[in-house]
């Protein structure tokens, strides 16, 4: 099982996290919200969606995690993508939208609206991809509160152990 | 009825700027994961609209469940508390009127709530809320710059580590409600619900 004690998911590699180390094991406390986390990232960049490629999801995310300042998980996503069997593959015409879209919402929510939904739409992204692309983004700021919280919470035990 | 700076308790409705899935044209999986997700998905506009991606519902509802309602660890008021915290400072009023009922039905006051909606810098009836309100400002604010120093409050408070961690999952999880609820669609003033 993803949760057992002796693995590590893309939160705890993120931030740093090893099988042993106190946080880790106060992670599976959660274990449906360990669960739930990666399984939400495996589907956001896995499940095949008309218009969104792997390979575009791993540029969006990387590109997410330059802005939120997120090196580690900046760095996951980069590497994700050198290994995606489409990488090779040019990227969408609607990258360029995509980014903008992600960048709004990553940097501040508040700037959506629905002429940011219509212009994925004009890119020719459908309602079914323009979900996915928003869930992808705003789980980004999700996990990488997660790793930021924890990467916070692990400084102050070494400071003080 | 708490009302100020845009912000309500009163109950909201919410409007998609997309073709939410007709529950009629559903598929039996789409069915499954909305009956998962929420006991009044089926008629609300929102689980609709994440319908149109049912595997990926069903892994940020499992989330979001085990987050909000898991027994144990941090009080559930307290994780409200957070939740709306997170909510007025996204500026995200559908959240926030859904968090604050929330968190007066669980907390039986709404003193905080008032306080929330009037600066969530200085909000708090207690220390250990002021700590919650604090911390979670932090997190949704800096990510990038969350330090040991961010945590010391909370510690100070008497909080675990296991309950550091049910209000990081509580703040951060709504970095990523806020953001579908603002930008797929908008609250709408309603009779409904």
């Amino acid at each position: 099982m993803p949760t057992a004690l002796d693995t590590i998911d893309v939160i705890d590699h993120a931030a740093g996290l090893l099988p042993g180390d106190a946080l880790h094991g106060a992670r599976r406390v959660r274990a449906k919200v360990v669960e739930a986390s990666q399984a939400s990232h495996d589907a956001l960049l896995l499940q095949p969606v008309d218009g969104l490629s792997p390979a575009d999801r791993l540029r969006v995310a990387a590109h997410v995690c330059t802005l939120a300042g997120a090196p580690s998980l900046e760095q996951h996503y980069a590497d994700r993508l050198a290994d995606a069997p489409d990488c090779a593959e040019p990227s969408s015409p609607a990258l360029p939208a995509m980014l903008a879209f992600a960048a709004k919402l990553t940097t501040d929510p508040r700037l959506g609206d629905r002429a940011a939904i219509d212009a994925l739409k004009r890119a020719g992204l459908g309602d079914a991809a323009i979900v996915a692309l928003a869930q992808l983004v705003a789980f980004l700021s999700y996990q990488l509160r997660v790793v930021a919280g924890l990467k916070a919470m692990r400084a102050g035990q070494e400071g003080t152990r | 009825m708490i009302r100020r700076n845009g912000f309500t308790d009163e109950t909201l409705e919410w409007q998609s700027w997309l073709e939410p899935v007709k529950p009629a044209e559903a598929s039996p999986l789409q069915l499954e994961v909305l009956d998962e997700s929420h006991p009044q998905s089926r008629t609300s506009p929102y689980y609709l609209t994440l319908a149109h991606q049912p595997l990926m519902l069903r892994h940020r509802s499992a989330a979001y469940n085990a987050i909000m309602y898991a027994p144990g660890g941090l009080p559930r008021a307290e994780r409200e508390l957070g939740a709306m915290v997170v909510s007025v400072t996204n500026g995200c009023v559908y959240c926030t009127s859904v968090h604050a009922q929330r968190f007066e039905q669980l907390a039986k006051r709404s003193d905080t709530v008032e306080q929330v909606f009037d600066d969530p810098r200085t909000a708090g009836t207690t220390e250990r809320e002021k700590a919650i309100a604090q911390f979670a400002i932090a997190v949704t604010e800096r990510p990038d710059r969350l330090s040991a120093q961010d945590i010391a409050p909370l510690r100070a408070v008497g909080m675990s580590d296991e309950e550091i961690i049910d209000l990081l999952h509580a703040v951060a999880i709504f970095g990523w409600a806020n953001r579908l609820m603002q930008n797929l669609g908008e609250p709408a003033e309603g009779s409904a619900a």
